[in-house]
């Protein structure tokens, strides 16, 4: 009794090498997200953050959410969907507390380098002015639709998609992506009649 | 695009247009090893050690330390318990209890009981026997005899 019982103390469950082979292959697949979704994740940091290294922290510490909870990554339906939610989330933290910093000029080292080829150094500079004019605009925008103009600007995200990211119903998303446009056009409007 | 022509598409999409080109800025050179230096740097998850095998003893093994808990509880009541001797009961003091609010005082009065001058009867009471003999008497007395005419107060003395 007292030897069976040493044995089976002593011996090596299988779960436990399992487990080891579970661990590996989760991390493989987590390198692999990585590889292939890092540079979305950068583009929809970028597009709120306007700061390349704050998006690229972003990125980091959004791949580091997956880390702490790869045990889940095999009940995840679409990667690329949460971990652009993911992401979505951080970012809006984090201007939410940049708010209390002083602003810095990103809008305008953001106009400057958006592509601006076939065009002549005073057309360059007045589409660096209109873009950053855009950016400023959007800006004004309330939170809700704001967010819906942002993310309807990724071609690789429909509706159905960019519903799931902010966690509402797809027809908000349309109602919210209609009052955006209307709300950008008086927006861009306005200025220009007041010239 | 032509910038002239963009702005011909209305506001609205000249907004979307600018959005768009920001969505479409590249992602800095080396950003994915950068991320898996991260990952690999990140500290791990602490893992709870788990010793191969004792799942089959584990709910054993809580009762078992259950019980020992149960054990050193009770044990140390009953030390303290036998160690500690409660105190003979003596004579108690008690005061008087305050008077609940809205109550009517005595203003500090107090009851002083007559019983060293003895009790003091309203009425005297005369014994049935004593009364039927006065009733015999004459009704002639003589006129010395009226001055100790006057009955006495008898007290019935309790046996």
């Amino acid at each position: 009794m007292s030897a069976a019982l040493t044995l089976s103390w002593m011996e090596i469950a299988p779960s436990a090498v399992h487990e080891e082979d579970r661990q590996q292959a989760t991390e493989e697949v987590l390198a692999a997200l990585v590889e292939q979704y890092a540079p979305t994740l950068y583009r929809v940091a970028f597009s709120v953050l306007r700061n390349a290294a704050d998006a690229e922290d972003a990125v980091q510490e959004a791949f580091l959410r997956v880390l702490r909870h790869r045990d889940n990554l095999d009940d995840v339906r679409d990667h690329r969907v949460w971990l652009i939610r993911i992401v979505w989330n951080i970012v809006l933290d984090r201007k939410r507390r940049a708010k209390t910093r002083p602003e810095t000029d990103d809008v305008s080292d953001l106009a400057r380098v958006l592509p601006a080829t076939g065009l002549s150094a005073d057309e360059r500079a007045a589409a660096a002015e209109h873009h950053a004019q855009v950016l400023r605009e959007v800006e004004k925008l309330p939170a809700k639709e704001r967010e819906v103009l942002i993310l309807s600007a990724f071609e690789e995200l429909n509706s159905v998609e960019i519903a799931e990211v902010l966690g509402i119903t797809e027809s908000s998303v349309r109602s919210r992506l209609f009052r955006a446009r209307n709300l950008m056009a008086d927006l861009l409007q306005r200025p220009r009649s007041a010239r | 695009m032509n910038f002239e022509s963009e702005f011909s598409l209305g506001p609205s999409s000249a907004a979307e247009e600018t959005l768009r080109l920001v969505a479409k800025l590249p992602a800095p050179d080396g950003l994915a090893d950068r991320v898996q230096e991260r990952l690999r740097t990140a500290p791990r998850q602490a893992r709870v050690f788990e010793w191969p095998g004792t799942y089959r003893y584990a709910v054993a093994m809580r009762g078992a330390a259950a019980a020992a808990i149960v054990l050193m509880v009770a044990g140390g009541g009953w030390s303290v318990y036998s160690h500690v001797q409660p105190l003979p009961a003596g004579p108690r003091m008690t005061t008087a209890a305050p008077m609940s609010s809205g109550g009517f005082s005595t203003a500090g009065a107090m009851r002083k009981p007559d019983s060293p001058n003895g009790p003091v009867l309203a009425h005297p009471v005369t014994p049935p026997a004593v009364a039927a003999a006065q009733k015999a008497q004459p009704k002639a007395v003589p006129k010395h005899a009226k001055k100790h005419s006057k009955a006495v107060p008898v007290i019935a003395q309790p046996r």
